[in-house]
């Protein structure tokens, strides 16, 4: 790709804007180069290469909001962008409220770039995904099918800047490597997966991504249905952070604000078990999420939600902090160059406690660990409610022991989240959030 | 875009170090969004995006890279990268293109870009206030409008050369109820392969209606039950549950990897006698239409299922490949960033002989399914689940009252041959599928039918049986 200077696009772009009489405009521009191998029997599947770049504006006219995004940076393309920007400022609504964030004298000193990662040839890349693989099938022989091992790393740059002089701008990368296997035994096939994102290269370990994903899939082989009843249930940490994402978003100001939070209103109350404390961080050492500042050029920093289940704050960002005359909180997040940056999280998680997930199992007793859920995207983020199929493993005698699919879990995510009577001591990240195993005192499980 | 000499020499280029196969997607996407929440029109968002991507396929391994650098040189060097990975001895025949045209063609009326923005927002300010006109309770709705002119061109080592212009709109309306501490939302949506006169024959104001209406009616339902139940689905109630329980199964590239519980079935009875399942790229104006797959083959229709039997599987030109096949046209891209895979377009059981209302009638108790929501399968054994934005229990052959929470869950093969009713009704939904991260449009539709029975997971039979109860919002 030609070489293209993200800052001097940004100030034309910039000076163009100010030079049609906005005063309050910024521009965000990244740019990344991913690569991605997958490989099954041995064989490279597929291999991409990227290189993406892409730009968008913000603007506010007389209080109005004005957005365009581009992906070509030719001239007549970013003039197109400047007047569909300021053309979109007229239909909008006016808000008192639209700001932009002023500058900072310093942003958290970052450990986002392993020099590794562009080193390493792709051929190592490639035996790296194919010893996952092999090892996957070492492991046991009813390992038979491979949906997919792969390995990937993303390099990136972000730009950030305002007319208020916001000027931001870093560099970063991460790598990760998956397994997703099939286990067949008798004509059953069951699924198993493990998954790393790491930042460094040598943080990645292809074994322990083998055997998690092949002892997932093995140990559900010959799984059964069970009878509907209400039971303990423990989840392992992946299938926490899905019911924290599912919380996630009530612990938005903006969701508060449009009476979409189930924690409006509710500041300084318990909201969850005593032995619950949220946190997001977006400064958090060695996450893949973590970053000097947000989509809008905002220090990056830690936040606590709810502690001790009391809930003690909201995520912000500029717009929804400006409404209640408070500061961001670093959590305007840009989900691409194609969009605003909305309220959102940076590295959620669920602080670990004390128990071992091996105690925790043997006070649940009898009960059921839930390793995988369906259909998680339909449960509803405003209510809470969910019901999602479920798998995983029955609790007998405070042991894992005889596997169970087919079953659908309900219930509400803020109960689940009060009915939490254990946290086990094995926070564990995936991505942009984690969880350690929970145990919740009860809960619906619909069999035959 | 780009001329044929210069599609050759890239095709060229990314066949140099060999290969059996290369192909060229290069798309501009010009979108228009327009937000409204809070009873007001917080953005307007507009936006182009252009890219390319080169394949290059040889003997197993797909090489793919993409940029939005589009300039020759620029599109040279992706076809240089993408050609690394190939193995293969380079036949020395220089790559020769010719235009192809399509087998059915159809005209968008009102193009996206002919329409200005303010009646645009018209629609969406008409969505927003048919939902909150319903009642006091609607606290919160958020109106959604998009739409996006896709213009693609696709050549490949093959010879074919194609151009096309794809034109999508759609607006969704999202509803929020609340009442005494109890929240509920109601969610409608419309969207085709159509222009602006889309909103002739839809009003933009009965959507936000049905949605507010959804989601205020649903305050008073009561929990859903649990357990095994007979499943009565409205034909309006939309084909989530045949996409999820044999759509994705019958994709080759999951039946190629051993990841469907259809693989290796064709010619076997796969369905009750009752079901057909077919796929149509060619229906008019629907979600999921094109007169072109992403890899310049011709939509079709296919028939899957037909009286129970499989009849066959959606492919692409790689999976084609490997069966001996032909592509049917199912080759689908989310974008210049991804490969083709195999993916649906429009699918849908066919109609049946059964009057619908009487196969309410003949039910004695279960659960009648108005309309759903999302979905997931477990392709691998075929397991699927479902949510149900509108269910009522039946009792007596009798509607009676709403409930809330439920999804229901079964297995594909299973829940197809448990299916002893099948309405001569049908009514389509759309959707955004979601496969391996690329998201596509489809629409997906089926008749009024009944499965024997599927489980579902509520909350309110346990609570009767333990005498617990679960605090809800």
């Amino acid at each position: 790709m030609t070489e293209i200077n993200l800052q001097n696009i940004g100030e034309k772009v910039l000076k163009s804007v100010s030079s049609r009489g906005i005063s309050l405009a910024e521009v965000f521009l990244t740019r990344s180069r991913d690569l991605s191998i997958d490989v099954s029997d041995q064989q490279v599947e597929t291999m991409k290469l990227a290189e993406e770049i892409g730009l968008c504006l913000r603007l506010f006219h007389h209080n109005r909001l004005g957005f365009a995004y581009s992906s070509d940076f030719s001239d007549t393309a970013l003039d197109q962008m400047v007047t569909q920007g300021i053309d979109n400022a007229q239909i909008t609504a006016q808000d008192e409220f639209y700001t932009l964030p002023e500058p900072v004298t310093y942003y958290p000193e970052m450990d986002l770039i392993d020099p590794q990662i562009p080193q390493v040839p792709v051929s190592e890349k490639i035996s790296l995904a194919k010893e996952i693989e092999g090892r996957a099938r070492q492991y046991d022989p009813r390992i038979k099918i491979t949906e997919r091992c792969a390995y990937s790393d993303a390099f990136y740059q972000v730009v950030i800047m305002n007319t208020l002089g916001v000027y931001g701008q870093y560099q970063g990368s991460y790598c990760g490597a998956s397994a997703f296997l099939v286990a067949e035994e008798g004509g059953d096939s069951q699924t198993g997966f493990g998954f790393q994102y790491r930042l460094k290269y040598q943080e990645l370990n292809p074994e322990a991504i083998a055997l998690e994903a092949a002892e997932k899939a093995v140990r559900m082989l010959g799984a059964k249905n069970i009878s509907t009843q209400t039971m303990v249930t423990v989840l392992d940490p992946y299938i926490g952070t899905k019911f924290l994402g599912l919380m996630g978003n009530s612990l938005s100001s903006e969701a508060v604000q449009k009476s979409k939070s189930f924690f409006a209103g509710k500041i300084n109350s318990q909201v969850a078990s005593p032995l619950i404390t949220i946190i997001d961080d977006g400064a958090r050492k060695g996450e893949i999420m973590s970053a000097p500042f947000d989509g809008e050029g905002v220090p990056c920093q830690k936040n606590d939600l709810i502690v001790d289940g009391m809930l003690t704050g909201f995520l912000y960002n500029t717009y929804t902090g400006a409404k209640e005359r408070k500061k961001s909180t670093g959590n305007g997040i840009r989900g691409s160059y194609k969009g605003m940056p909305e309220v959102g999280t940076t590295n959620l998680y669920i602080a670990g406690g004390d128990t071992e997930k091996e105690e925790l199992l043997k006070q649940a007793n009898q009960g059921i660990y839930i390793t995988d859920v369906m259909g998680m995207h339909t449960a509803n983020p405003i209510s809470g409610d969910f019901s999602l199929g479920a798998s995983g493993l029955l609790i007998e005698k405070g042991e894992l022991t005889k596997p169970v699919r087919g079953i659908a879990i309900a219930g509400n995510v803020f109960d689940l989240f009060s009915n939490i009577d254990g946290v086990g001591s094995d926070l564990t990240f995936f991505v942009g959030k984690g969880s350690p195993t929970l145990k919740i005192a009860k809960m619906t499980v619909s069999g035959c | 875009m780009l001329s044929k000499n210069e599609l050759e020499k890239i095709l060229d280029k990314a066949l140099a170090a060999g290969g059996d196969f290369a192909d060229i997607f290069m798309e501009k996407k010009v979108t228009t969004g327009i937000g409204c929440e809070d009873n007001k029109i917080e953005r307007v968002n507009t936006g182009i995006d252009m890219g390319a991507g080169v394949r290059v396929i040889s003997g197993e391994t797909t090489s793919y890279a993409y940029t939005n650098d589009v300039s020759l040189d620029g599109l040279l060097e992706v076809a240089q990268i993408a050609s690394r990975a190939a193995k293969s001895e380079r036949s020395n025949k220089p790559v020769k293109i010719t235009k192809k045209m399509p087998q059915f063609d159809f005209e968008i009326e009102m193009p996206p870009h002919q329409v200005s923005v303010s009646h645009k927002v018209e629609q969406v300010q008409l969505a927003n206030q048919g939902a909150r006109n319903i009642d006091e309770k609607i606290k919160q709705v958020s109106v959604g409008y998009g739409d996006v002119i896709q213009d693609v061109l696709i050549a490949n080592s093959l010879g074919d050369q194609v151009e096309d212009r794809r034109i999508r709109t759609r607006l969704i309306v999202h509803a929020v109820a609340s009442d005494q501490g109890q929240v509920q939302t109601g969610y409608e949506s419309l969207g085709g392969t159509q222009g602006f006169e889309i909103f002739k024959c839809h009003n933009a104001e009965e959507l936000g209606k049905a949605a507010g209406e959804r989601a205020c009616a649903l305050l008073k339902a009561a929990p859903a039950p649990a357990g095994k139940m007979t499943v009565v689905m409205a034909s309006e109630a939309g084909g989530t549950m045949v996409h999820e329980a044999c759509g994705h199964g019958l994709e080759a590239d999951l039946v190629q990897k051993k990841l469907s519980v259809y693989g290796d079935k064709i010619g076997q009875k796969v369905a009750s006698s009752l079901v057909a399942v077919v796929d149509d790229a060619t229906i008019l104006g629907k979600f999921g239409t094109y007169r072109f797959d992403d890899e310049g083959i011709h939509g079709q229709k296919k028939t899957l299922i037909e009286n129970g039997v499989l009849k066959g599987y959606m492919y692409d030109h790689l999976t084609a490949q490997k069966d001996h096949q032909k592509s049917t046209g199912n080759g689908r891209r989310e974008s210049y960033r991804e490969k083709p895979i195999p993916r649906m377009t429009n699918t849908y059981i066919a109609a049946g002989k059964d009057d619908p209302e009487k196969i309410i009638k003949d039910t004695k108790n279960g659960i009648f399914v108005k309309r759903m929501g999302g979905g997931q399968v477990n392709t691998t054994n075929g397991d699927f689940v479902f949510d149900v934005a509108e269910g009522y229990i039946i009792e007596d052959g009798e509607i009676k009252n709403l409930v809330r929470g439920a999804t229901l869950t079964g297995n594909g093969p299973q829940a197809l041959v448990m299916v002893d009713r099948v309405g001569s009704d049908l009514g389509f939904a759309i959707g955004t599928c979601g496969k391996d991260g690329q998201g596509a449009p489809v629409s997906d539709a089926q008749p009024t039918i009944r499965i024997q029975e599927l489980i579902v997971g509520g909350t309110a039979q346990t609570e009767a049986k333990s005498k617990t109860t679960m605090k809800r919002l």
